[in-house]
């Protein structure tokens, strides 16, 4: 009860309402099914977030601040004292290592008609609807070298780092902070293996193989069993011949006596 | 006839009608190709000594089977020696295989060597017409590209390329429908399919015909010469 009224008072008299239960949330998983990738991060806009804080007749613009989770020790900080938005870059803050650096300005994502994921389909709309629905931090991988380039410098990420985002309500002419979000959950780049890594290791042979080798080694064998067995035969048998000229003689002998016992 | 069938089948795998050689070249283990080219001088072989045997036959000619006999035994040794070469070689051909070759040689810019330098081009140009005409990315899916530093991801960014051009859906004119679209993973706009099916299909029935067609003609053969020795053994001189 006490908490939650101190809490109140220190948002009236700071002017700086964080919206309790709001965060940037990383895009629709599966409409953007690279998210997130080594160096980007893609954020849904802040749809809806804000329009408490809007008045009708005034300018808006929303900015993006992002920052290593590391850096929420040393300073989370997106305005100073007099509610004036932080101006630092990603080359001044050391990529966000030394605290948020301001990654996007953009205009208020409209409420009342918020692009629908459907009309991606389409490709004349699809453009559109990316635009609209979300951002893409770290898409910008010339920014940072090109000594011409005045505009925010959205370079890419590091990758297997965590980072954490923030979006910030500014009026245009008075240049002050109106309102801001929680800094959004973790959210951390891919990490990548060597591909020195990747297994080739074929495994077991495959039973296919085990049977065609062994099959056709047993063939192979047996027939050269055959043809040893044939030529050895035909080796031995040229001795048949000369066996039967010697028991022919024998044949003939005995029958010679008989014929001279029978006259008698 | 079985010798002219191998032939026609062994020139077919030869002149690889899919394009995928220079994969298997990089991968220094083309020795499936090899046996492809036994298959076809054996097939060639067979036939000629198929005549020889026709006529010893008829001749009833000892010397004549004795030659056809011990011929065909030698190039039924060779027709053996194809065979189990394509059988074990296509043991080796895994998705891990292919994944690696591609992260270490698409779009490499610095080669080591000549030879490195033609295994690189084939491959380069092989995987982009793999991807292009089979819509389809990487090994096993687009996210080999982002799951494993490459050769491709040492000269371009990946904010700017988180997988090849090739991977995003073309228009008729060859260029990306959306970019951003490719570049984010919404689907429609990127293929999100691998392309091993189309690397494993052709090298597996290459593989697969070489090695048990040889196996089938190999059996029948083996009747047949079996048949020949008993026959050789039954002429009286």
């Amino acid at each position: 009860m006490c908490s939650s009224w101190v809490v109140v008072l220190f948002c009236c008299l700071g002017q700086l309402c964080a919206d309790q239960s709001l965060k940037p949330q990383i895009a629709a998983p599966e409409f953007a099914m690279n998210n997130p990738t080594l160096t980007t991060v893609a954020l849904e806009k802040p749809f809806c977030v804000f329009d408490s804080s809007l008045h009708p007749n005034k300018s808006y613009l929303i900015y993006l601040y992002a920052m290593q989770e590391s850096a929420s020790a040393m300073s989370s900080l997106v305005a100073d004292g007099s509610s004036r938005p932080l101006d630092s870059t990603f080359q001044q803050t050391n990529g966000g290592q030394l605290g948020p650096y301001k990654a996007a300005a953009f205009h208020v994502p409209s409420c009342a008609s918020p692009p629908r994921l459907v009309d991606a389909g389409d490709v004349s709309k699809v453009s559109d609807v990316l635009k609209q629905y979300l951002f893409r931090v770290g898409d910008d991988g010339t920014c940072l070298y090109d000594p011409n380039f005045l505009d925010v410098c959205n370079p890419p990420l590091a990758p297997d780092t965590t980072y954490r985002f923030k979006y910030v309500l500014i009026d245009s002419t008075e240049g002050i902070v109106k309102d801001q979000t929680l800094w959004s959950d973790p959210i951390k780049t891919r990490r990548v293996k060597l591909p020195s890594q990747v297994d080739t290791w074929p495994g077991r042979r495959s039973g296919a193989m085990i049977v065609i080798t062994s099959i056709l080694s047993v063939l192979l064998f047996l027939l050269l069993a055959g043809i040893l067995a044939a030529v050895s035969l035909a080796v031995m048998r040229p001795e048949g011949p000369s066996a039967e000229t010697r028991c022919s003689p024998q044949t003939t002998q005995p029958s010679d006596p008989r014929p001279q016992l029978g006259s008698e | 006839m079985c010798g002219i069938a191998l032939t026609a089948e062994c020139i077919y795998f030869v002149s690889d009608p899919h394009g995928l050689y220079p994969l298997l070249e990089a991968t220094e283990n083309n020795d499936i190709y090899a046996a492809a080219w036994i298959g076809i001088f054996v097939g060639f072989a067979l036939f000629a000594l198929s005549i020889l045997g026709i006529i010893g036959i008829i001749k009833s000619d000892r010397t004549l089977l004795l030659v056809y006999i011990i011929l065909m035994l030698i190039t039924f040794a060779f027709e053996m020696a194809s065979c189990i070469t394509a059988a074990t070689h296509r043991d080796f051909f895994t998705p891990n295989l292919f994944l690696k070759q591609m992260l270490e040689k698409y779009q490499k810019t610095e080669p080591a060597n000549d030879n490195d330098k033609w295994m690189i081009e084939g491959v380069t140009k092989t995987w982009n017409k793999l991807m292009l005409q089979n819509h389809c990315c990487g090994v096993l899916g687009p996210s080999d590209w982002q799951e494993y530093t490459s050769a491709f991801r040492d000269t371009h960014n990946d904010a700017d390329y988180p997988w090849p051009r090739q991977c995003c859906a073309m228009n008729a004119q060859g260029i990306p429908i959306n970019l951003d679209g490719c570049k984010l993973g919404v689907p429609g706009y990127y293929n999100s399919n691998g392309c091993y099916d189309a690397i494993s299909g052709p090298v597996n029935t290459h593989a697969w015909g070489v090695a048990w067609f040889g196996f089938a003609i190999l059996c029948w053969t083996f009747c047949v010469l079996l048949g020949t020795m008993f026959y050789w053994s039954g002429i009286e001189y």
